[in-house]
């Protein structure tokens, strides 16, 4: 309860307006790039990741939280408008929005958009903050074989997320682990790796890392196809008449969703956000095939369902409050966007666990702050004040886009440490991850497994160490056979078992 | 039968290349000694030659798979942008320190809206989004965050 006051305590730096102004640009930023198809709130905050060292962490977190939120939302505006989801996690939305948008009813479909994200999102930041407390309790229990059972977990879980793909994600997650283990020993003073040069032996930054992973090879999957395919659509787009009082739903159509929906569907992003490697998509799926599956029209699926919005909407971006759990109590990041988060922490010196609620309360509560504010306050906000001009802003030519977005990964690559090396590995990575993109090997794999790699390697060490290198401490230690019996059952559920006709179906379908 | 997949092709060349990778990587894990770890205890190098392990028989998983692929790569797709991309932002990183950000970058600026055909025609607004994308990015970096950037006269130093 003490930590639950003092992470509400740590709000007030909310009140700050060089706090707010970094949450509410950031929520600009964020609402930008998720509404731009092709760009996502994962590479907004990768591009000002190296900003964060130039600044103090209470912005630099609530920035990044803010940012997080809005591209939940602002996926929903391209996919209703012209039916591309500016982020992956909207694709449900895009199926009914869409349709709503062509009967005439765009503006009250963003409007259910907005509605389900800012209930979702809040109800998600409210959850983070009421669990947080008990999860902190819960993982002082875990021990450290229980602790590398569970960071296995994590990225057994993450690999096998992308059932297509799984060969390829286990490359990329342990190019990671490769990657993450140049520099010196986690348990001694040794260097490794570093090839007789001194740049090496310091090890590599998580952020080349993400500016290569996710803006510079951005840009170059961009210039492949650098005519703007989505100029005709968005021509078409501009001429649409958006008025800000159709935003608004209906009080009828709200009851007739339900509150109930929106808790659900709030409760089920919120625990996928929790699982490793699920994310935004994966939250708005199945929230979405439940609401559709215990709905009372579902004949309305598929042609334009409001239920169907608000179901995905508020699962994706309640999911945001679930993702920081692992991340910040047992440095587990459940998708990209906290595993840069986390990379902001580890920056500025902060070791993610249970002690880190405990001791640095006051820097942790302006960012689950601002993943409330950001939810209750600044979508509905951003809505209305920006909504009616949404197609032209995403209506940005290309080349002016991806050579901004350029400029800002080099130069950012360069101000964090003022080292052209770092601007270099950038690039070694940007061009790697190029073509592991157009291989379909997973960048976010690489990044989590180069994040989590050197805590596999400490926790099997050290548990190994403690037991005279007796692997069968993995299965006495019962937090650790727990955490090996719920991979196990992951891998059976994920891999294994057949899906229900249902969803498999509505997978097909889209 | 189905045509099989040409070798050459990115699907084979990159596992190929991570398979260098890791057999290099796997040489300098060998090279790691420590004097703290007794016989058959986890040493630096243990994990490492772990995981080039289990690389190994992912990769060889992934050459199955794409050896096995009755097709090769979907139609190739125009290889030249990019690469023109990978050389303006190698030149952009040598270039940086010695001209400075200004020049650097305006170089920089103008050399990605050619590649991205941006206002090839209009040269005068050409000439105006280069200055400003360069200006904003100053503004940004040095004006709102105090960085401190390279600059030609070598202030930087």
């Amino acid at each position: 309860m003490d930590i639950f006051i003092d992470v509400l305590g740590g709000m007030s730096a909310l009140a700050d307006p060089y706090v707010i102004a970094f949450m509410v640009g950031g929520f600009l930023i964020g609402t930008f790039f998720g509404a731009m198809p092709g760009l996502t709130s994962v590479l907004a905050i990768a591009l000002l990741l190296p900003i964060t060292y130039t600044i103090d962490v209470v912005p630099a977190l609530v920035m990044c939280a803010s940012i997080f939120m809005a591209g939940m939302y602002s996926g929903s505006i391209t996919a209703t408008t012209i039916n591309i989801p500016g982020a992956p996690s909207s694709m449900m939305t895009a199926v009914e929005g869409n349709v709503l948008m062509k009967k005439g009813f765009g503006a009250n479909a963003l409007g259910h958009a907005a509605l389900g994200s800012m209930i979702g999102g809040a109800i998600g930041a409210v959850l983070l903050m009421a669990f947080m407390p008990i999860a902190a309790e819960i993982s002082l229990l875990i021990r450290t074989p229980g602790k590398f059972s569970l960071v296995l977990f994590a990225l057994v879980v993450i690999v096998i997320v992308d059932k297509g793909n799984i060969a390829k994600g286990f490359v990329a997650t342990l190019l990671g682990v490769m990657i993450a283990t140049v520099g010196i020993d986690v348990l001694q003073p040794i260097p490794r790796f570093d090839f007789g040069t001194e740049t090496l032996v310091e090890g590599i930054d998580i952020m080349p890392l993400v500016i290569g992973a996710f803006a510079i090879s951005e840009v170059l999957m961009q210039s492949e196809s650098w005519k703007n395919s989505l100029s005709s659509t968005l021509e078409k787009a501009k001429d649409l008449k958006i008025r800000r009082r159709d935003f608004l739903p209906p009080r009828s159509e709200i009851r007739e969703i339900g509150l109930l929906a929106y808790l659900r569907s709030a409760f089920i992003g919120y625990g996928i956000g929790i699982l490793p490697g699920a994310g935004g998509s994966m939250a708005a799926f199945v929230s979405y095939a439940m609401a559709r599956s215990s709905s009372k029209k579902p004949q309305e699926y598929g042609n334009g369902s409001r239920e169907g919005i608000a179901a995905a909407e508020a699962a994706n971006n309640s999911m945001c409050g679930g993702a920081f759990v692992p991340m910040l109590m047992f440095g587990i990041p459940g998708d990209p966007t906290t595993a840069i988060v986390l990379g902001v922490l580890v920056i500025n010196g902060l070791q993610p666990g249970p002690r880190l609620l405990e001791n640095q309360a006051e820097l942790l509560g302006p960012m689950l702050g601002s993943l409330f504010f950001s939810a209750l306050v600044l979508i509905p906000l951003t809505l209305w004040l920006f909504g009616p001009w949404f197609i032209k802003i995403v209506s940005i030519p290309k080349g002016l886009l991806y050579t901004g977005i350029a400029v800002v990964a080099l130069v950012g690559s360069y101000v964090a440490t003022y080292s052209v090396f770092q601007m270099s590995l950038a690039v070694i990575f940007g061009v790697l991850a190029y073509f592991m993109r157009k291989q379909n090997y997973s960048t976010v794999s690489m990044l989590l497994g180069f994040i989590l790699g050197p805590d596999l390697e400490e926790y099997l060490r050290r548990s190994l160490s403690l037991s005279d290198g007796n692997p069968i401490v993995f299965l006495t230690n019962l937090d650790s056979l727990f955490f090996l019996a719920l991979t196990a059952l992951f891998v059976w559920a994920i891999l294994i078992r057949k899906p229900k006709r249902g969803l498999a179906e509505m997978r097909s379908d889209l | 039968m189905a045509d099989r997949a040409p070798l050459l092709r990115t699907g084979v060349l990159l596992p190929f290349f991570f398979l260098i990778v890791t057999t290099v990587y796997l040489a300098a894990a060998f090279d790691i000694h420590s004097q703290f770890a007794g016989d058959g205890e986890m040493s630096p190098r243990s994990v490492p030659i772990l995981t080039a392990i289990l690389m190994y028989a992912a990769l060889a998983v992934v050459f199955v798979a794409e050896f096995r692929k009755p097709t090769a790569d979907g139609p190739a797709r125009e290889l030249l942008r990019p690469l023109l991309v990978i050389v303006a932002t190698a030149g952009y990183i040598a270039l940086f320190r010695p001209l400075g950000y200004w020049l650097a970058t305006l170089a920089f600026t103008s050399a990605l809206f050619a590649i991205f055909h941006f206002q090839l025609r209009k040269p005068h607004m050409f000439a105006i989004y280069a200055i400003g994308v360069t200006a904003l990015f100053y503004g940004l970096f040095a004006g709102i965050f105090g960085v401190r950037l390279p600059t030609l006269t070598g202030g930087f130093f």
